[in-house]
């Protein structure tokens, strides 16, 4: 790994009780060989740049003044991690990738979950026409315990999923269903209607915790394609290992966030296009954000072709 | 009701796919009697005969009817059969388990089932899932109160092309009333019995997956919300690649926990030449249970299967064809309505 890349964690904000500075991204970084996370006494994000010279900025500000910090990072020169969602409406997440655009520098949102092995290794294969030309994805995105998102499960895990299936097939969503769970804030369906007649459907919420909590309850994706089905579990690779204590999983390798950290060392380093940057965070975002509109209208809601 | 000293004579009528099964059932079962076969073909009906050791075989069910005395029938026949023949076995005075779905519209199965209450006759819809043991075992667990309240329920059925060709009338929607009628029934009314709540809305996908001049769609995803806020995705396929393709895949998620029956769950694998396939599960056979349950309801236990479930089914397909064709949600109630 050549470059290790100065950077200011900033923020420990975000949805309800969560803390991902905290518990996902600064143990990443002290872990990756490509960082070196710096510290500031400034309590000013462009003094804090320049007082510690980073060169990348890990944005956890709290959701309503997350964007702002983003554009302020980027104008200061730093390439950007951006916790999620990157900004809590479509304006903020425009003026972002505007930002981004302009100053030419990588701006990750923290999408993660598209960088683990599994959903990558089924990207690649889909990609080379494995299955042929896929028609429909079924994905499964449930969380087991854990605290309830104050906005809602869908606010809060619906980028994950959504954002997996756009990297898996590609395929611009063009019309969202979404139907409430039993207790809405906690569960949702999304059907979504994609380009080229794909299809996709994703069940995504937080169950109230079973004996195995917190933890990932279920996360899969089927893709049926002309030419067969790939069966993803995103929970993979991974061993099961049960002891007296309990059930867990123990990883092979890195995990989604630290193979996250290797793409956005990769694209900063390189000058590479990085494998997630605005578009994405925006695009998710349009799908949940029709899909609030769908729940409330009881019916399938038209993205705009322009947003697509 | 029958006693339980003498069989039940029994017709099987229609002599196609799935008829052996039920011929195989009634053997099985001491309280039921072949007294016959019918099928309009009579080459069909013939060589039907010759593998029940030589019963009586006809072309018309009236005549048969006549002459064997039967008490009851199992009808599987193309899906437009269905309500006449249904009609014309509660006018004889006989039982009917029928093949799903009851009919191929809400108003043919409202009058079959009306039919059957004037003649105070059995009516069974051979749901035959319901039987099933993977789908008894999710029934139990649910209805066991671990998983709590049923939050979101997928039911995925899923497999190659398994029909004719073009003659095959299941693809034409006039006889058949397209895939969610002639299959899609069996989803539906498994997560409505699996839930034990009341159907609000269907909203449905479906795609020409095998070729663009399917008259139906082979590949139907239904999406079904009760009034009790449960949700159901129940997938239906006939579409899949390789042909070979066999799965079915049951997730339950709760206010309690989760349930998952994925497709290996229930038999080992084999891994061949031909790639990997499941070994024959282990279980009940579900066509045993479901004549066992008929031949319950003969002697006066409560149908393990009511008319008004095929009924219910039967307007769920409908919506689910019309939310295809719509692409927006359609209200189950409204489709009853029409046809009360």
């Amino acid at each position: 790994m050549s470059g290790t890349l100065r950077t200011l964690p900033w923020g420990s904000g975000g949805l309800g009780t969560q803390d991902h500075q905290r518990d996902m991204y600064l143990p990443a970084l002290r872990g990756h060989p490509g960082f070196t996370v710096v510290e500031a006494a400034a309590g000013d994000l462009t003094a804090a740049i320049a007082e510690t010279g980073a060169q990348v900025v890990c944005v956890c500000a709290p959701p309503a003044e997350r964007a702002d910090r983003i554009v302020e990072a980027l104008r200061a020169g730093c390439h950007v991690l951006a916790d999620k969602p990157m900004a809590p409406d479509l304006a903020g997440a425009e003026r972002v990738a505007a930002a981004a655009r302009e100053t030419g520098l990588v701006c990750m949102p923290a999408h993660h979950h598209r960088f683990g092995a599994a959903v990558q290794a089924a990207r690649a294969a889909l990609a080379a026409g494995r299955i042929g030309l896929p028609w429909n994805v079924q994905a499964d995105f449930l969380v087991d315990g854990g605290d309830p998102c104050p906005q809602g499960e869908l606010v809060n895990f619906g980028l994950y999923p959504v954002d997996v299936v756009l990297a898996l097939t590609g395929q611009a969503v063009e019309r969202v269903h979404a139907l409430p769970g039993r207790d809405p804030a906690r569960s949702t369906l999304l059907l979504l209607d994609h380009a080229h007649g794909l299809t996709s459907t994703i069940t995504v919420g937080r169950l109230h915790g079973t004996a195995g909590a917190p933890g990932m309850a279920l996360h899969r994706y089927r893709i049926s394609g002309s030419g067969g089905v790939m069966d993803v579990d995103a929970a993979r690779p991974g061993a099961a290992v049960r002891t007296a204590s309990g059930t867990r999983s123990a990883w092979h390798g890195p995990g989604t966030v630290g193979r996250m950290l290797t793409a956005l060392h990769t694209a900063i380093v390189t000058g590479r296009p990085p494998e997630a940057g605005p578009g994405d965070a925006l695009a998710a975002l349009r799908v949940t954000g029709a899909a609030a509109r769908s729940l409330t209208l009881g019916t399938p809601v038209p993205l705009d072709p322009s947003e697509a | 009701m029958e006693s339980n000293s003498v069989p039940v004579r029994v017709l099987v009528v229609g002599t196609g796919f799935i008829a052996a099964q039920h011929a195989a059932a009634i053997h099985a079962e001491p309280r039921l009697e072949l007294a016959g076969v019918v099928d309009i073909d009579p080459g069909r009906a013939a060589a039907a005969s010759r593998a029940n050791g030589g019963v009586p075989w006809f072309t018309d069910l009236g005549a048969a009817l006549e002459e064997t005395g039967a008490g009851g029938c199992v009808v599987c026949t193309p899906n437009d059969t269905h309500a006449a023949i249904a009609v014309q076995v509660a006018a004889a005075g006989a039982h009917l388990l029928i093949e799903k779905p009851l009919a191929t519209d809400v108003a043919g199965a409202r009058r079959a089932v009306a039919a059957f209450a004037r003649a105070g006759r059995v009516l069974m819809p051979a749901h035959s899932h319901r039987h099933y043991d993977y789908a008894l075992t999710v029934r139990d667990v649910i209805r066991s109160g671990d998983l709590g309240a049923v939050d979101m329920v997928r039911l995925s059925i899923l497999g190659g092309w398994i029909w004719p060709d073009w003659r095959g009338w299941m693809l034409d929607p006039a006889r058949s009333g397209g895939h969610a009628l002639h299959n899609g029934v069996h989803l539906l009314d498994l997560v409505t019995w699996w839930t034990g709540e009341v159907p609000e809305t269907v909203y449905a996908r479906g795609r020409r997956q095998t070729a663009a001049e399917l008259g139906i769609h082979d590949y139907l995803e239904m999406t079904v919300a009760f009034a009790g806020g449960a949700l159901a995705v129940c997938e239906m396929s006939r579409g899949h690649r390789p042909a070979s393709y066999a799965r079915r895949d049951v997730l339950v998620t709760g206010t309690g926990g989760i349930l998952t029956l994925p497709w290996d769950a229930e038999a080992g694998t084999v891994t061949g030449e031909t790639g990997t396939a499941l070994l024959p599960p282990g279980g009940t056979d579900g066509f045993a249970t479901q004549i066992a349950a008929w031949a319950d309801a003969l002697t006066g236990a409560p149908p393990a299967v009511t008319g008004e479930d095929g009924l219910l089914a039967v307007a769920m397909g409908v919506a689910a064809e019309r939310s295809i064709a719509a692409g927006v949600p359609v209200r189950v109630a409204d489709v009853l309505e029409e046809a009360a």
